[in-house]
């Protein structure tokens, strides 16, 4: 009896340890389908490449796009012995007939200051797909600190020159202030010859002839003056042309950054507002809740206290 | 085992009780309300720091959000502090405005507590301006207004014990000061060194130097320990009053030295 009792005992356990086996079994089983998967293992991919001067924001596992899809992802980067660098991207097989081997690898932040990743710029379809091994060309996208610099190097000769046009204008021996002294001095010959023209014409026309000849000279006057500024206004002129010309250069370049990043920069600061703004709701409510409630002091207008202190009168 | 059950359930409902209990929010109050209360904080502590020109800007402030709501005792509250403030700028006329206009308002329903306060406040104004019998008409009325939840006790004792001390009463005055004293001890230092102040001047005016000098001093150290120049410098001169009826003229004249230095700001 007790026999029996032992061998059934024995066979139980014997199922036990079979079973524990075989569910262990299959749980590694899964375990590895899911590495296989997540690795892309059992994805069909095509591996391409593309050369950048350097690392920078390069990172293995990195996304892939393409118009917005991931479509891969950075295998592999790695220095060349020219210094260069090699990034190898694999690309899933679904996508690599929309990609033509003049396309072009672009480095980009998702967002302004978002995630780095690789986008795939689409070139024209009527050129070949890309296959295994092609190499595509790389270039960077501009980030916020790129474009903070492309702006100050854009705005500083405009600076310069608004500088210079303003030390210019105060220089008291500068073209314009002597233009301006000039002026004036036209200014006064002209009121003192209307002035003597109307004395003039009051006591009749005995000093006509002398009129004539203040009138002339104050006309040679003038002519002196309208030459000076003749010379002085067509440099003016030019320095103005120039620095026109920047201004005109330098709001291309700002009109074409915000274009770029016109799509991103209102997204970024909608979305940091509604997050400052979800951040103060919570405070709001967090502060308003125990236990935090009886942490702030809730603002209450309160009565100044009476001083019932009156000083003596003064002897 | 079913007990083991009951407690448990007791326990979780107990728990869920607390947690909802804890969950309430303060009722709230609309932005324009809680705008004006934020005005008159941030004037609060300017006055608290005797930066009087920002207290008054702020309360104005206040006051024009709380008349826009018609908040009521919000428009007391603002008006009385209105008259403090102009009241500490010495711009008395402009206080006694503010007071009036809370005292003889028609249209709007104020507090007996606010009304009691407006009352005090314009007595002692009309004390400071000399005007003794005003200000015992204006006590009067304080007195009648002040019945229920009123703190106004020990201040118009006080201002009792002032006017007596004008009119020379120093029996009378030491009465209202003791009694406001007695009254505003642990509750308000700012009334019981007033209270002790009076009761020095009282006594000084009996010729009981010795006690007017220890008083005084005991006034002294509350108002340092509230920081408030104006009455230091009254203490310290009260100290060498004393003195000098104490025939030490040294130390009298040391006390007034110190009073000198006092700069209000």
């Amino acid at each position: 009896m007790k026999l029996n009792n032992y061998n059934q005992r024995l066979l139980n356990i014997e199922q036990r340890t079979k079973r524990f086996l075989l569910g262990a079994l299959g749980a590694m089983l899964l375990a590895l389908l899911l590495i296989a998967i997540k690795q892309d293992y059992l994805v069909r991919s095509t591996a391409i490449y593309f050369f950048a001067p350097n690392a920078q924001g390069l990172n293995q596992g990195m996304a892939v796009k393409f118009i917005g899809f991931k479509v891969g992802s950075v295998k592999e980067v790695s220095m060349q012995p020219n210094a260069t660098v090699r990034v190898k991207v694999s690309l899933d097989d679904e996508y690599v007939h929309l990609i033509g081997l003049d396309a072009k690898a672009r480095l980009i932040k998702e967002a302004l200051v978002g995630e780095s990743v690789v986008e795939i710029i689409p070139g024209s379809q009527q050129v070949q797909q890309v296959t295994q091994n092609s190499v595509l060309q790389f270039e960077r996208g501009q980030d916020a600190s790129s474009i903070a610099e492309s702006m100050a190097a854009q705005l500083q000769p405009i600076l310069n020159d608004i500088r210079q046009i303003t030390a210019s204008i105060n220089n008291p021996n500068g073209e314009i202030q002597q233009t301006l002294k000039n002026l004036n001095q036209v200014t006064g010959d002209l009121r003192e010859t209307v002035k003597q023209f109307t004395q003039l014409g009051v006591s009749g026309n005995q000093k006509l002839d002398s009129v004539h000849g203040k009138l002339d000279k104050a006309l040679d006057s003038v002519n002196a003056n309208l030459e000076v500024m003749d010379k002085a206004i067509p440099r003016l002129v030019d320095k103005a042309d120039a620095t026109l010309d920047n201004v005109q250069t330098a709001t291309t370049d700002i009109k074409r950054m915000t274009a770029d990043t016109a799509g991103e920069l209102p997204a970024f600061i909608h979305n940091s507002n509604a997050l400052v703004q979800d951040s103060q709701d919570m405070l709001e409510g967090a502060k308003q809740s125990w236990p935090f409630s009886g942490w702030f002091r809730k603002p209450e207008a309160q009565v100044l206290p009476v001083d019932g202190y009156v000083p003596p009168e003064k002897p | 085992m079913m007990d083991r059950l009951r407690l448990s359930s007791a326990i979780v409902l107990s728990g869920l009780l607390f947690l909802t209990a804890c969950g309430q929010t303060a009722p709230l109050r609309n932005a324009r309300l809680e705008l004006a209360a934020e005005y008159s904080q941030s004037a609060q502590r300017a006055y608290d720091r005797g930066d009087y020109h920002v207290a008054l800007r702020q309360y104005e402030m206040a006051l024009q959000v709380d008349v826009a709501v018609e908040n009521i005792a919000g428009i007391a509250i603002d008006m009385l502090n209105l008259a403090r403030v102009n009241q500490m700028l010495g711009r008395w006329e402009v206080a006694n405005a503010y007071l009036d206009k809370l005292l003889q308002d028609s249209a709007l329903e104020y507090g007996t507590p606010y009304l009691a306060t407006a009352a005090t406040q314009k007595s002692l104004l009309l004390l400071q301006q000399g005007d003794v019998k005003g200000a015992r008409l204006w006590l009067e009325k304080a007195s009648a207004w002040c019945v229920a939840e009123c703190s106004l006790a020990s201040v118009i004792d006080n201002a009792r014990a002032a006017i007596a001390l004008r009119e020379k009463d120093s029996d009378q005055a030491l009465h209202w000061a003791e009694r406001a004293a007695s009254a505003s001890r642990g509750d308000s230092p700012l009334e019981y060194a007033n209270a002790l102040r009076y009761m020095s001047e009282a006594q000084l005016m009996r010729a009981e130097f010795a006690t007017a000098s220890r008083l005084a001093d005991e006034a002294l150290v509350v108002d340092k320990s509230l920081g408030l120049p104006e009455k230091i410098k009254q203490d310290l001169l009260l100290l060498a009053a004393a003195y000098v009826g104490l025939g030490d003229t040294e130390q009298a004249k040391r006390y007034r030295e110190r009073a000198s230095r006092i700069v209000a700001r």
